[in-house]
């Protein structure tokens, strides 16, 4: 009989400390369910319920959301080989403010997650961390420590020029990045998952999701991007390894090609700058760089059927410039491909057939009665009362040529539905391409006064001209309505050159002197010295 | 020690400047710029009022001023005045011209006021009329007034939250492309707080194409949700975003 119940209890002991392991101990298995409250209502909308990266929102997220059931994180500071990250990884993301470029965003400026540092508490945010790892079953993995940066190498022009050689050699960096780092690579990425991404363009720093500072790329490089095609160049099994010093060399690099003008700024007009004389001769001419970079967002037209909900290209940068006859725009931007149809690295990037890439310039129609645009139309191609210009120009023949190429066309427009062809001539719109290093650069051109002011509109250099602009990437399979786009923006005419902007601050300083002059007379007037509140002296 | 009445008149502005400027270096909720002048003008005015309020504390005040102006021994800091004072202002004005022009921000109503009737889904719809079917549920039946709720976010996330943010803040990730005007937020109490469901249902179905004209319809990325969403999927949607931002309708009283 006792030996029976001994028995018993120790069935009931090794019961309970059975269960008591699975739970993970009872501080640990309070931490997941208190956090879980706080993932349900933030993070379930994009990383699913499970946290399979499946939520709602997912669908229409490139790159989509984690699966924190891969355990594949993507911005972590511990060792390749190993899969989980430090906890401090993980807060960094969800607050989203510790990283150089931040701006509030989780990963990066240009990540779908924002930071949620402004609603989500470091305590709550502790809490969702135990919860993520709970989920990604790492609870109980022990955590390995950050790669060291104590072996920093400062940046130098040396150090430069070594990374430079690193970056080139043996197609280390450029088979996805391009050889000047805009992304142009010749490689079709996808990740663990299959899903298509994009090598990033190292010229657009503002656009790391890791952070753009010397220490934050040397991370990357030194870890890799997990779940992606950007591998660790510190394994020893790779032919493309790199040792801690290169991989210095190769951040620093790396930092220095990021180009500041292709961040774009709040609300700025675009310069036309004013020239005495000849325009430039095509996208290459050296006279374009008088005149200074405006950068614009791009977002993928999403307002109506059929919609764009993954885009490549992010940002436009655009010059403009005039003279007594014409005003002329450079259309700057990068783009992974050329898409031409018959071109092998196009064919491959888009994965089979594809279009070409093109562009749009949008301007509102003249108003008759004033000659002038008053109320501007819907920016979306115009609506039934205002009417817009359409200069629309496509990357077809002759655009690797140094003069440039493709074919131009000109529409009015009074909505997306009524769209009507005119001759390009009738208007005097020219426009010329050039593809070259994974950048196009465009120019159009139209004289400032044309002889029908009923069907397009007349510059006048002296308002400001409100003007938009839609890009298609025929390799990422966009054409029709499946575009990028902004909305209104404006061009400002600098008056001729150097002299109009010195009129306001001579009219402030000649008033300032009369009012000098005043002060000094009523020094020598008896009435005002005699005041009896001072005594003269 | 006594501070002259001149550098005490300074002092006094700086302080006030200081302090209307506060909420925004401190909190980062700056006092808009026109008001705060006001107020930094009515400060002016009691400060001088006080200080003047005597013949004594007058001469104190424009003492030095007065000094500068006519004795002989203080011609050479005259001079340098005299001098400095149009380059200033000719620098000023230049670097505020080079800075380069910024486009004006419009002024535009950010919500206007609604129309008596509106079309909606095929038939016309009187707004003051208008209520969220899925509203009474909230106390008649919270369990399949949860469901609807969740379901709201489902739409949300499958078409607002590009531009209205996944925080609800109206900083989406598209939203950056989409500064003028900036997308709406609905967290705090300055939006959908303000403003009854019916408001929500005209704006959403309705979007950027029927807004009225001084709301600048022309800049306005909004869809007009009808040809997207069904009626059902937009009333759970408004109940959502009141219900993740802690916000309460208003009514019409």
């Amino acid at each position: 009989m006792k030996l029976y119940r001994k028995i018993i209890l120790l069935a009931a002991l090794l019961m309970a400390s059975l269960s008591l392991a699975l739970s993970g101990g009872s501080a640990t298995a309070a931490g997941p369910e208190s956090g879980k409250a706080i993932y349900v209502k933030r993070c379930a909308w994009c990383h699913g319920e499970d946290g399979a990266g499946d939520g709602p929102a997912s669908e229409y997220l490139n790159p989509p959301p984690r699966d924190f059931t891969e355990v594949s994180y993507k911005y972590k500071s511990t060792p390749s080989e190993e899969m989980v990250p430090t906890d401090e990884d993980l807060l960094k993301v969800i607050r989203g403010r510790d990283f150089g470029n931040g701006e509030g965003h989780g990963a990066g400026w240009t990540a779908s997650m924002p930071g949620f540092g402004d609603i989500v508490s470091d305590d709550d945010a502790r809490k969702l961390i135990e919860y993520i790892k709970y989920i990604s079953d790492i609870t109980d993995e022990e955590v390995p420590a950050s790669i060291s940066l104590e072996g920093r190498i400062p940046s130098s022009e040396e150090s430069i020029r070594t990374g430079k050689e690193l970056f080139l050699a043996k197609d280390r960096c450029t088979e996805c990045h391009g050889k000047l780092g805009r992304g142009d690579g010749r490689k079709r990425l996808k990740d663990d998952l299959g899903y298509r991404t994009w090598p990033r363009n190292l010229t657009k720093g503002f656009s790391f999701r890791g952070g753009n500072k010397p220490e934050d790329i040397y991370t990357r490089v030194t870890v890799g991007i997990p779940g992606t095609q950007m591998p660790s160049f510190a394994d020893p099994a790779s032919k493309r390894r790199l040792t801690e010093e290169e991989r210095w060399h190769v951040a620093n690099y790396v930092a220095s090609l990021n180009k500041p003008y292709k961040k774009p700024g709040d609300f700025t007009a675009i310069h036309a700058i004013y020239l005495d004389g000849p325009l430039p001769g095509g996208p290459l001419d050296e006279g374009w760089s008088r005149a200074p970079y405006t950068s614009l967002h791009l977002f993928p037209q999403i307002i109506m059927e059929t919609r764009l909900f993954t885009p490549s290209l992010d940002t436009l940068s655009v010059k403009a410039v005039y003279n007594e006859d014409a005003l002329m725009i450079l259309l700057e931007w990068d783009d992974r491909t050329l898409s031409d149809p018959d071109d092998k690295v196009s064919r491959e990037i888009a994965g089979g057939a594809h279009y070409p890439d093109a562009l749009a310039v949008e301007f509102p129609m003249a108003n008759p009665s004033t000659g002038k645009s008053s109320t501007p139309p819907f920016f979306g191609e115009g609506d039934l009362e205002h009417q817009v210009n359409i200069w629309y120009w496509r990357g077809t023949e002759g655009v690797t040529e140094e003069s440039g190429g493709g074919e131009v066309k000109l529409y009015n427009a009074a909505g997306i539905t009524k769209r009507k062809e005119r001759k390009p001539e009738m208007a005097g719109v020219t426009a010329r391409g050039v593809y070259k290093d994974g950048t196009w650069r465009v120019v159009m051109k139209r004289p400032l006064r044309t002889d029908n002011p009923d069907t397009v509109i007349q510059f006048d250099a002296t308002t400001t001209l409100p003007v938009a602009f839609a890009l298609w990437d025929g390799s990422n399979l966009e054409r029709g309505s499946k575009h990028v786009l902004t909305s209104w923006h404006k061009i400002s005419f600098k008056q001729n050159s150097g002299y109009g902007r010195l009129i306001w601050p001579a009219v402030a300083g000649g008033f300032i002197i009369i009012l000098e002059l005043v002060w000094l007379r009523s020094g020598t007037d008896d009435r005002k010295t005699n005041d009896p509140l001072h005594k003269k002296p | 020690m006594k501070i002259p009445a001149l550098l005490k008149f300074v002092l006094l502005v700086v302080i006030a400047y200081l302090v209307f400027k506060a909420p925004a270096l401190l909190m980062g909720k700056p006092i808009p710029a026109s008001l705060a002048g006001v107020y930094l003008f009515f400060t002016v005015v009691v400060i001088l009022l006080v200080m003047t309020s005597t013949d004594k504390g007058v001469s104190e005040l424009t003492g030095p001023i007065y000094r500068v102006s006519f004795e002989p021994g203080l011609r050479p800091i005259r001079n340098v005045i005299v001098v400095a004072l149009p380059i200033i202002a000719v620098a000023i004005t230049y670097f505020s011209i080079a800075g380069g022009e910024v486009s004006s921000v419009k002024l535009r109503t950010a919500h206007p006021a609604p129309p008596e009737t509106f079309a909606a889904y095929g038939k016309r719809v009187k707004t003051e009329k208008l209520t969220n079917p899925y509203r009474a549920l909230e106390e008649s039946d919270p369990r399949v007034f949860e469901r609807a709720v969740k379901d709201g976010g489902k739409v949300y996330f499958k078409n607002c939250f590009f531009c209205h943010g996944a925080k609800l803040d109206g900083a989406g990730h598209y939203a950056r492309a989409l500064k003028n005007p900036l997308p709406q937020p609905f967290k705090g109490q300055d939006t959908i707080a303000q403003l009854s469901e019916a408001y929500l249902f005209w704006r959403i179905t309705t979007g950027g194409p029927g807004l009225p004209a001084e709301s600048a319809p022309w800049d306005s990325s909004m869809p007009a949700w009808e040809s997207i969403l069904s009626e059902d999927e937009i009333w759970k949607v408004i109940l959502f975003v009141y219900d993740y931002t802690g916000n309460r309708p208003r009514s019409w009283e």
